[in-house]
């Protein structure tokens, strides 16, 4: 298990990570997930041990080891550019953890052996990295840190130098190498759908904070902040002055029969955000009865066929857009710019979270019992 | 267009012969490149032409293998030979030792100050080698300023003679001569090693001494090549340190070439000599670049 507890890194007078805490589980695929520069890889390299925290704790399996040397530490890295050993042969690199930890020859020969059959590169043994291709040597990094055995294995957008083809491969390699040993990942990545497809847990960091904790279908579904609904997926945020509190429901009435219900899911005091995802949205010709649900009324002003979906923007009388997916399966309802229509969505697909983020005056808020359209 | 084939001129004919792909490059050498080669070969053609050579007092010259018997055949030769790779190969390590990490230093860590010590370090050569040599006078000599300091803090009574012409004092001299030609090539090499590698390397358990041993080293082993090639060999043939500080025990080949040829004025014997070393300097470069190949894995 891996404990980060206030974990803090400033270099001069920018902090990278900002007081934050994690718990890592044994074995899980655990990815740290957020835009270019919100401290992931100094977050990672931390716990590695090549940066030493300004301040906090960090323990791998209860013991602290804040201030414990990296060769010292029970944990491997793969590096993003693979760092990969260019005057040795694949097995070469593979042995040099194993020859440091002057393991038996007959245990480390098989371990190795083992490790080069689980990253499919029998026959590859005697190469240099240099005669490799990118994949190759992304798998050849990927078991000179296994071979190890190390408690967790901490990768560094490893896969960010291949083509998306091969990415796609790798992600389910790695998702089954993993697997099979049962070690801890601890995975950074900036692409999200990389993140969700691949992780029992995310964490969504955002300028050395970190965001959200939870697991895939949780974060896209629950999205807690602005960020994290913007940052994961497609999304549409609404601002609404909450009216009422029924439970961990919220209601905003709208006037004509039009509202909005959502579920808690942030900081109830600061919550004037709503978020709701562009495919949980039904499109309709005429009023229709929400149940529990939301409606609201718009515009479409513009069509964009997709393929298997078509994606409508839909104006509402405040001038707020929302995008909404519909699946092509000629169930749907009107999709023609121009055409006023009415938008339902159900109570649990739609969350208050913290609406921090942007200028309150940049979209007016829906007022309560305003005159819709 | 529509130009039948059997029209086009033969241009491609048959692959061109062996010697005529040899000979091509030539071609591209100009006639000033190829004065400037002759120049350069011609004097080690006289050299090698002299060292075959007898010549004595009535005049007379022809053929003979004396000039290399007598110089193989005689044990002060051989102990000034041991001598010189004794000196040489201690100034080479001493240079090893300051030259490597001074490398590591300018290409990983100076930072903003790469570039200002690079300049100072190539600066620091361009300084006159007579200079620089009594200025080690100045500092290793029986008034010199080691010996001044020493007396002044009272460690010792007398002054210490062993400082300055002797092996020792050569030794000093010659590691600080030729230290810029030791740390350039190095520090070429490691600027192309990426610094990760010595990260990765630690995240795998390994200490700073694994690290250099069986990551840099390896990788750096080209550079280290050159520097031997660029001052090992000099170190050998080098005579205005010997001269200048070395008294009677810092007496080097270098001093018996110089002194075959001024002193005595036999110059089929200095020659004779100077081609001697000129074999023992390709020999171990061949040598060292068949190892430098070897540690990195023959690639
Ligand atoms: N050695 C350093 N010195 C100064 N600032 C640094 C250093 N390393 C990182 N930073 C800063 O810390 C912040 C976080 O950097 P970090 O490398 O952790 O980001 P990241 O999330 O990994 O980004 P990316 O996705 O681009 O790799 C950045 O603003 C960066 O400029
Ligand atoms: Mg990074």
């Amino acid at each position: 298990m891996i404990t980060l507890s206030n974990l803090t890194k400033t270099f001069g007078d920018s902090t990278a990570v900002n007081a934050i805490d994690l718990e890592i589980a044994n074995g899980e695929f655990f990815s740290m997930l957020g835009p270019s520069g919100c401290g992931k890889t100094t977050t990672l390299r931390m716990i590695a041990g090549f940066e030493e925290p300004t301040s906090g704790r960090i323990e791998l399996a209860g013991e602290d080891v804040t201030w414990t040397s990296p060769k010292k530490r029970n944990v491997n890295m793969v590096f993003q550019n693979y760092a990969l050993f260019p005057h040795m042969t694949v097995r070469e690199n593979v042995e040099f953890g194993l020859k440091i930890k002057k393991l038996e020859k007959a245990r480390a020969t098989e371990r190795i052996e083992r490790m080069i059959t689980a990253v499919r590169l029998e026959g590859f043994e005697s190469r240099h990295p240099a005669q490799l291709s990118g994949g190759q040597q992304q798998r050849v990094a990927l078991a000179r840190a296994l071979v190890n055995e190390p408690a967790a294995l901490l990768l560094d957008e490893p896969l960010g130098a291949l083509d998306l083809k091969l990415r796609k491969e790798m992600q389910l390699e790695l998702k089954s190498i993993q697997q099979q040993t049962g070690t801890t990942f601890v995975y950074v990545t900036h692409d999200q759908e990389e993140a969700l497809t691949m992780s029992d847990r995310v964490a969504v960091m955002n300028g050395g904070n970190v965001e959200q904790v939870d697991d895939p279908r949780s974060l896209y579904e629950k999205p807690r902040s602005e960020f994290v609904a913007d940052f994961i997926g497609t999304s549409n945020l609404l601002k609404v002055e909450v009216e009422t509190w029924d439970g961990d429901i919220a209601r905003a009435g709208l006037g004509d029969g039009l509202r909005i219900t959502c579920r808690e899911s942030g900081d109830r005091a600061s919550a004037k955000t709503i978020t709701v995802r562009p495919e949980k949205i039904n499109v309709h010709a005429g009023p229709v009865d929400p149940g529990q649900g939301s409606l609201v009324r718009g515009r479409i002003i513009e069509n964009v066929y997709l393929g298997s979906m078509t994606q409508l923007i839909v104006e509402l009388s405040t001038g707020e857009r929302l995008i909404v997916h519909e699946l092509n399966d000629d169930s749907g309802g009107p999709s023609e710019a121009g055409t006023e229509v009415y938008l339902s969505w159900a109570t649990d697909h739609s969350f208050v979270i913290e609406g921090a983020a942007k200028a309150p005056d940049q979209q007016a808020a829906l007022p309560a019992g305003a005159e819709s359209l | 267009m529509g130009v039948p084939m059997a029209d086009l001129p033969t241009v491609t004919g048959e692959r061109p012969g062996r010697l005529s792909r040899l000979l091509r490059p030539l071609a591209f050498m100009s006639l000033p490149t190829a004065v400037l080669v002759l120049l350069f070969l011609a004097p080690m053609g006289i050299l090698v032409y002299f060292s075959f050579q007898f010549g004595d007092l009535t005049g007379s010259t022809g053929f003979t293998l004396t000039n290399f018997t007598d110089i193989l055949s005689d044990p002060l030769y051989r102990e000034i030979a041991l001598t010189t790779f004794q000196i040489a190969t201690i100034a080479m390590i001493a240079q090893l030792i300051v030259g490597i990490p001074l490398a590591y230093v300018l290409a990983y860590k100076a930072g903003r100050f790469e570039l200002p010590l690079l300049l100072a370090l190539v600066l620091a050569d361009e300084l006159n080698p007579m200079v620089r040599i009594y200025a080690w006078r100045m500092l290793l000599g029986r008034e010199g300023l080691i010996n001044e300091a020493l007396m002044s803090i009272g460690l010792i009574d007398v002054p210490i003679d062993a400082l300055l012409f002797n092996k020792f004092s050569v030794i000093v001299v010659l590691s600080t001569s030729y230290l810029t030609y030791t740390v350039i090539p190095i520090y070429a090499s490691m600027k192309a090693v990426d610094a990760g590698l010595f990260e990765a390397a630690r995240d795998m358990g390994a200490g700073w001494f694994t690290t250099f041993r069986r990551v840099l080293l390896p990788l750096i082993a080209p550079g280290i090549f050159i520097a031997l090639l660029l001052v090992y060999v000099p170190l050998f043939t080098d005579f205005a340190a010997p001269t200048l500080v070395g008294g009677t025990t810092g007496y080097m080949l270098g001093n018996v070439v110089s002194d075959l040829v001024l002193e005595n004025g036999n110059l089929n014997a200095g020659a004779a000599m100077s081609f001697l070393m000129l074999l023992a300097a390709g020999l171990f470069s061949l040598v060292a670049y068949q190892l430098s190949r070897i540690k990195q894995g023959a690639k």
